[in-house]
């Protein structure tokens, strides 16, 4: 949240590289549904506390609105933040190991998953599982508290225009960031 | 040159450029994709392009684990590996740039309100993902149902490992289309 949290997270716990790796590499063999974010939070900042939840909320949303994959992006700066360019490398190679492993091994069984109803019903049932993950993660980061209103609607606005309108994200993000950082300027000069 | 190394040449001169360009997630690169390596280069024919996305929206990780199968099918393993390195790490080098350049106004008034100020905007993007996959779900009211209540139980007792909640969903589904 301010510079001391993120000099603490650097250098009171400096966290090892095969740590960091088997971390991602659990994280990437079960994110599924494109729920990267949501299992990141739950496994990064919820239960190891490696870094804050403002931290992380920043690095998805610069995540987003960069080219790539928002997964992706998000792994490399979390990676960066506990231990620079080795813990990307660490954090990025071990978030695909596993999943491009998965993937190919999918493929080559194809012929005979490809034709089983109840394979399919229950990669269905996962998938609806993960989304639960997301929606709760999402609610879970809420804006929360009387002072938060304005941070709530924009959410609600975000929420609205993406997801429910489907409008396209970049433009939704460029035009709402202005007004919510503004909003926090506000809010941090009354504090 | 070898045919080999030449298809590899080819993948990475594929997916470099896409991603560079895939702003706004995966989903955008798919059209471009399809035509590049069923028109383009015939690395797949259509179906069995429809048959790959299918595969890759069932795996683990990000979903443009696609781009690994078309390298494989085009060059094997070399080329999976070549495919994903191409697709990920010209845009993983320009996002860690961004926030290494972030991380030094780290502490000024105007970093901290810009993090502050992207926090809502991130809860929201998180939500509309979820949303948006739920939308591409072929399974109909069983998964929107299903997803509630993940959440619902997730919400109430955070202690829950989703890992427990991903394989209760897979054998409720798995048993009620075999029954």
């Amino acid at each position: 949240m301010t510079a001391e949290t993120d000099a603490d997270v650097h250098e009171c716990r400096r966290i090892g590289l095969p740590a960091i790796f088997a971390a991602f590499f659990l994280l990437g063999v079960t994110s599924f549904g494109g729920n990267t974010a949501a299992w990141l939070f739950h496994q990064i900042v919820n239960r190891r506390h490696w870094v804050t939840d403002a931290q992380f909320l920043s690095d998805v949303a610069l995540g987003r609105i960069m080219p790539g994959s928002g997964g992706v992006n998000l792994t490399v700066q979390v990676g960066q933040r506990l231990r620079a360019g080795v813990g990307a490398v660490a954090a990025v190679v071990g978030l695909l190991s596993g999943p491009l492993v998965v993937v190919l091994a999918l493929a080559a069984a194809y012929a005979r998953i490809g034709r089983s109803p109840a394979a399919h019903a229950v990669l269905e049932g996962i998938a609806a599982a993960a989304i639960g993950l997301t929606f709760a993660t999402g609610l879970k980061l809420l804006p929360r508290g009387s002072a938060r209103l304005g941070p709530l609607a924009v959410t609600l606005a975000t929420v609205l225009c993406v997801g429910v309108l489907r409008w396209p994200m970049l433009p939704v993000v460029l035009s709402l960031a202005p007004i919510s950082i503004g909003l926090a300027l506000m809010q941090g000069r009354n504090a | 040159m070898p045919d080999d190394f030449r298809t590899l040449l080819a993948l990475v001169l594929v997916f470099v450029p896409l991603s560079l360009l895939s702003i706004g997630g995966g989903a955008s690169l798919l059209a471009d994709m399809e035509h590049q390596s069923v028109s383009v280069h015939g690395w797949t024919t259509a179906r069995e392009f429809a048959d790959l996305f299918a595969i890759s929206r069932a795996a683990p990780g990000p979903g443009t684990m696609l781009a690994a199968l078309i390298g494989w099918k085009a060059a094997g393993w070399a080329g999976a590996v070549a495919a994903t390195v191409a697709l990920y790490l010209p845009s993983s080098l320009l996002v860690y740039g961004a926030a290494r350049l972030w991380g030094r106004w780290r502490g000024s008034v105007w970093h901290t309100a810009v993090e502050r100020g992207l926090a809502p905007i991130a809860a929201g993007l998180i939500l509309s993902g979820g949303i948006a996959v739920l939308r591409i779900s072929p399974g109909g009211a069983a998964v929107w149902t299903a997803a509630v209540a993940a959440t619902v139980l997730l919400l109430c007792w955070p202690r829950l490992h989703p890992l427990v909640l991903f394989a209760a969903g897979g054998a409720l589904f798995g048993l009620t289309a075999l029954w």
